[in-house]
């Protein structure tokens, strides 16, 4: 296989491999995998919109002081076909952001995994066949 | 707009000998219109006012069915339904965005909680082990050797600027066009929703993913002119039976849909094959990209759910936070930081 060849295969495997983990945008450019942040605090502003959902938390530090963060989401129209709006997630909700930091430094973070402090889901999976998710399968 | 499906009236024919025992005949004709409407085949579609096929409607196309066939399938184009029930579980547990393992690269490709996903939880009703249905292998034929180059060279030009500014980011970071949202139609991680809008003369796909709406003429207009490219192509429909047939040319050459370039030439037909399903096909040709064409098959499953607007700029801030990052990403780089 030529040196090109090879750089084409791999080019193609590279965008394939992407795919399956590709949201609105790769979140790879966005987030460093290198800094992974764990916060704790309540919700000081849901803001509900496309392409992503983005939750302000007003996030505790140990010193007892406390720093607000934004943390990114995916697009809430798979949240509003199972009925769930911003008043969903009411401000002063105590949750818990596990996620990566922004690449450039600034307070912000993808919410990974956004749970309760007691370690429930904030929202329930799709997986399953949720509630008023339709499926052309069956 | 969303309306329910509506039986056209037909006459009882061949029923009359039984009008004097009305109520067994009502019962018999009610089980001929269930049977007309499940057997597909002879079930006939309503029609709007103006005597068009109704499409109307908000319809899905969810389905956790691959484009291309997998190299485990090969040679089986169809699975069994135990097979079917395998690859769904197997393929729902892969998909399982609220799974850790894999490193954190994975971590974070995954992105965010599975709740925001809604891909579906199985495969088309058919158990066709592909959506591609033409080549028999279920794959889109390989590209064209000069294609290729003009591809590779792109590729390199992408990913030696890939952060230089917003002109380089992926069309779907732009919020310019999603590659699986048409057309083609095709299914994606969300949005998977339609809503198809029938008036004299045209026929308009309201599509959920990044909000854009193709609308169809179906009076027969020439395409614009040559060398006009437009990110959703330029449609022309017309009616075959009770089939749409929607021919898009003029593509923009930056779309590249699966390799495609500005010559691509769409086929789509929509048959609505009972009240809740529409059989939905498109014929890929671009004989200066592909080495043949290709065709693939998606049910589109009839919903009652809404369509919910996709207002792809409002909250883009991943297009600033991305160079934000390589800037911060230089500058580390500069002071030798890593």
């Amino acid at each position: 296989m030529s040196t090109k060849l090879a750089g084409i295969v791999a080019g193609c495997a590279l965008l394939l491999a992407a795919v399956p983990a590709w949201a609105h945008h790769a979140f790879a450019a966005e987030f460093d995998a290198k800094k992974p942040v764990k916060l704790q605090g309540k919700v000081t502003r849901v803001e509900w919109i496309n392409p992503h959902a983005w939750i302000h938390i007003d996030a505790k530090n140990a010193d007892g002081t406390s720093t607000e963060w934004m943390v990114e989401a995916g697009t809430p129209n798979t949240l509003f076909r199972r009925g769930l709006t911003k008043d969903s997630l009411p401000v002063g909700t105590e949750i818990v952001v596990d996620g990566y930091q922004a690449k450039d430094g600034s307070l912000r973070c993808n919410g990974r995994d956004l749970t309760f402090p007691d370690g429930r889901k904030l929202f329930l999976g799709n997986q399953g066949g949720a509630e008023g998710a339709p499926d052309a399968g069956k | 707009m969303s309306r329910k499906p509506r039986a056209r009236s037909q006459k009882p024919e061949g029923r009359v000998r039984y009008q004097f025992i009305l109520a067994s005949g009502f019962l018999l004709l009610a089980s001929s219109l269930a049977f007309a409407q499940h057997s597909g085949k002879s079930w006939i579609p309503p029609r709007t006012p103006d005597g068009q096929p109704d499409l109307q409607g908000v319809w899905t196309n969810l389905t956790i069915t691959p484009l291309e066939r997998p190299a485990e399938f090969a040679g089986k184009p169809f699975l069994t339904k135990a097979e079917a029930e395998e690859y769904e579980k197997r393929t729902l547990a892969s998909n399982n965005a609220d799974r850790r393992d894999g490193g954190v690269d994975a971590d974070l490709g995954r992105a965010y909680n599975d709740a925001w996903y809604d891909r579906g939880t199985h495969i088309v009703p058919t158990l066709r082990s592909s959506l591609v249905i033409d080549p028999a292998d279920g794959k889109i034929p390989p590209l064209t050797p000069e294609r290729q180059k003009q591809m590779a060279v792109w590729r390199d030009t992408l990913q030696s600027h890939a952060t230089d500014g917003p002109e380089y980011r992926p069309l779907p970071e732009r919020c310019l066009v999603w590659p699986t949202a048409g057309p083609p139609m095709l299914p994606s991680f969300y949005n998977n929703n339609y809503r198809i809008v029938q008036a004299p003369g045209y026929v308009m796909i309201l599509v959920e993913m990044i909000h854009d709406a193709c609308i169809i003429p179906l009076d027969g207009r020439p395409h614009v002119a040559t060398g006009v490219g437009e990110w959703l192509g330029d449609s022309r429909g017309h009616w075959d039976g009770n089939t749409l047939i929607v021919e898009t040319t003029n593509f923009s050459g930056k779309t590249r849909f699966r390799g495609a370039d500005e010559n691509l030439k769409l086929v789509e037909r929509f048959t609505r094959s009972s009240p809740d399903t529409i059989s939905y096909e498109f014929t890929v040709s671009d004989p200066t990209a592909f080495t043949k064409p290709w065709r693939a098959q998606i049910p589109m499953k009839r919903t009652e759910e809404p369509i919910f607007e996709y207002a792809c700029h409002e909250g883009n801030y991943a297009l600033t936070g991305v160079l934000a990052g390589a800037r911060a990403d230089e500058k580390r780089n500069e002071k030798g930081e890593r």
